[in-house]
């Protein structure tokens, strides 16, 4: 008779280690990501240390982070996803028994947990730098706020993967669109440019996620504004998520 | 063994694959028996590449299906998979690890959990001790080859897949990937290849099929088709002195260059 070579699906836990493993390393060994995650959001608290009032610190550091999880899911794992899907990295994945949820939650788990240990550093040096201390539970609402801002801008970059084939194209419009991001969320927010771009600044992700940064580094500003920012947030978790799952195409080209 | 006895592997039954308006596969069918070494030939474009992307699950077909130990490959894509080893026409690993990395990765996507001796060991196989800390673009294109190989064969698969293995082999790797095809055969495992090299597919292919514009134009063993084909006037008409497989593949492709 036959003896047919069973081969059952590997087991889900070993796929995922094996996942994490390997994007752990990815993210370790790519010294450019390290440099945009983390120094620029210390030079931002270095900067803005100096030059006098520019707002309180709790604004500052708030603005700190979430350049920091901007860039890191825009610039960051926008751009290797697009490039490994060029380079058929994702194809050769593909091939394997893995689920292909698998492949993009381990990416997704990683970059979480590097935007997370980044937050926390980014608010140590930055309580540091503006002298003053900040208690656990600040830390803890810090924390949640970091992961909702992780989240919302993953689900854009992810939007973005899924919309933009090309990765010089995604290249391109990933900083592009951080540039607009960053200006009218941060411009907005300090109201610079008058009331009414301020309060369509809160509703942007990065002026709604500043908005919720400030008021709990500065524990006692909660209000309207930072209500509407975590309706905003998950608003946008749930468009650019659908988008991103959608539209997202494994093949090059 | 006798022809009739073995167990067929793998089956694709009236395949039809579009890019857009291009019918890049058109109704192709052919099966592959347990312990066969199969050859898939094909000028560029003819559609090799297509018709292993299906089998591999990575393009749903038009229409047509791909059988495998008796399952449809779309029933059941990951535990046919788990039957696979793969070596894609352009393969990519991510730049930032190291061959060892990947190696790593790859056996434990196939539920090996390998100690790093065991890793090192089949790097050392396939003659990459000294690149262990390389990255896969850092290789030259035959390590390239010889390191895709070993990671498609991590888990030794029933079933091989091999896109243009030899390209850019020297003739040690070539011998050495003919000795590890062999071995797998040995161990049970059936082969599916595509090659440009007439001659290769004539020396150690069990059987052939041609495909041109995704069309199947001859199936059967290599000596049996220069039998069959050896009077055809197309086939005459390019043969110098004994008719070849190369003959005969030229003969019923046509002498134009593909796109
Ligand atoms: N992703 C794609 N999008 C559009 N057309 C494609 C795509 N991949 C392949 N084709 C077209 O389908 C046809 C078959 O291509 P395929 O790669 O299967 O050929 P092949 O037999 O493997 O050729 P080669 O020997 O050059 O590797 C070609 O005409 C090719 O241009
Ligand atoms: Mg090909």
């Amino acid at each position: 008779m036959t003896e047919t070579i069973a081969r059952a699906v590997p087991p889900i836990g070993l796929t995922l280690r094996s996942l994490l493993r390997a994007d752990a390393t990815v993210l370790l060994r790519s010294r450019q990501a390290a440099i945009l995650n983390l120094a620029v959001p210390i030079l931002i608290l270095i900067v803005t240390n100096r030059g006098g009032k520019l707002g309180n610190p709790g604004f500052l550091i708030g603005m700190a982070l979430t350049y920091g999880l901007l860039s890191s899911a825009l610039i960051g794992y926008s751009i290797t996803v697009a490039r490994d899907r060029e380079a058929g990295v994702f194809q050769r994945l593909r091939v394997t028994p893995t689920p292909t949820w698998a492949i993009m939650a381990s990416r997704l788990a990683v970059q979480l947990v590097a935007n997370l240990v980044v937050s926390v550093i980014v608010m140590i040096v930055g309580s540091i730098m503006h002298n003053t201390t900040f208690s656990f539970g600040v830390y803890l609402l810090m924390f949640v706020v970091s992961l909702l801002g992780a989240v919302v801008f993953l689900s854009i970059g992810q939007a973005l993967v899924g919309l933009v084939k090309n990765a010089t194209a995604v290249n391109a419009v990933g900083r592009v669109l951080f540039i607009l991001l960053i200006l009218t969320g941060v411009l907005g927010s300090t109201g610079i440019l008058g009331d009414d771009f301020k309060s369509f600044a809160s509703w942007t992700p990065v002026g709604a996620l500043i908005n919720l940064f400030s008021a709990v580094l500065n524990t006692s500003a909660w209000g309207a504004d930072q209500t509407n920012g975590i309706i905003a947030c998950i608003g946008y978790i749930v468009i650019f998520a659908g988008i991103g799952i959608r539209w997202f195409r494994w093949d090059p080209q | 063994m006798n022809e009739a006895e073995r167990p067929t592997v793998l089956e694709v039954q009236d395949l039809v694959v579009r890019y857009g308006q291009q019918t890049a596969v058109d109704g192709l069918s052919f099966s592959i028996s347990r312990g066969e070494i199969f050859g898939l030939l094909g000028p560029n474009g003819a559609g090799k590449t297509t018709t292993l992307s299906v089998i591999e699950g990575l393009r749903k077909p038009d229409s047509g299906r791909v059988v495998i130990d008796g399952v449809e490959t779309l029933h059941a894509p990951l535990a046919v998979k788990a039957k696979l080893g793969v070596q894609l026409q352009a393969s990519s690993f991510q730049s930032e690890l190291t061959i060892e990395q990947i190696a790593r990765l790859y056996a434990g996507l196939y539920g090996l959990s390998l100690p790093q001796r065991q890793i090192r060991e089949r790097l050392a196989d396939v003659g990459l001790q000294q690149e262990i800390t390389k990255p896969f673009k850092k290789l030259s294109g035959g390590q390239q080859q010889r390191f895709s190989l070993m990671v498609a064969t991590i888990h030794n698969p029933s079933i091989l897949l091999l896109d243009e293995p030899t390209a850019g082999l020297d003739p040690q790797s070539r011998r050495q990937l003919w000795d590890r095809i062999e071995g797998s055969r040995k161990r049970g495992g059936s082969i599916l290849l595509t090659t440009h090299s007439m001659e290769e597919a004539q020396a150690v292919c069990d059987s052939v099929a041609i495909i041109d514009h995704g069309r199947l134009q001859a199936f059967g063993a290599p000596k049996d088709l220069v039998a069959m084909h050896r009077d055809d006037p197309r086939v005459q008409a390019v043969a110098h002195g004994d008719v070849t497989l190369e003959d005969v593949f030229i003969g019923l492709t046509g002498s134009a260059i593909r796109d």
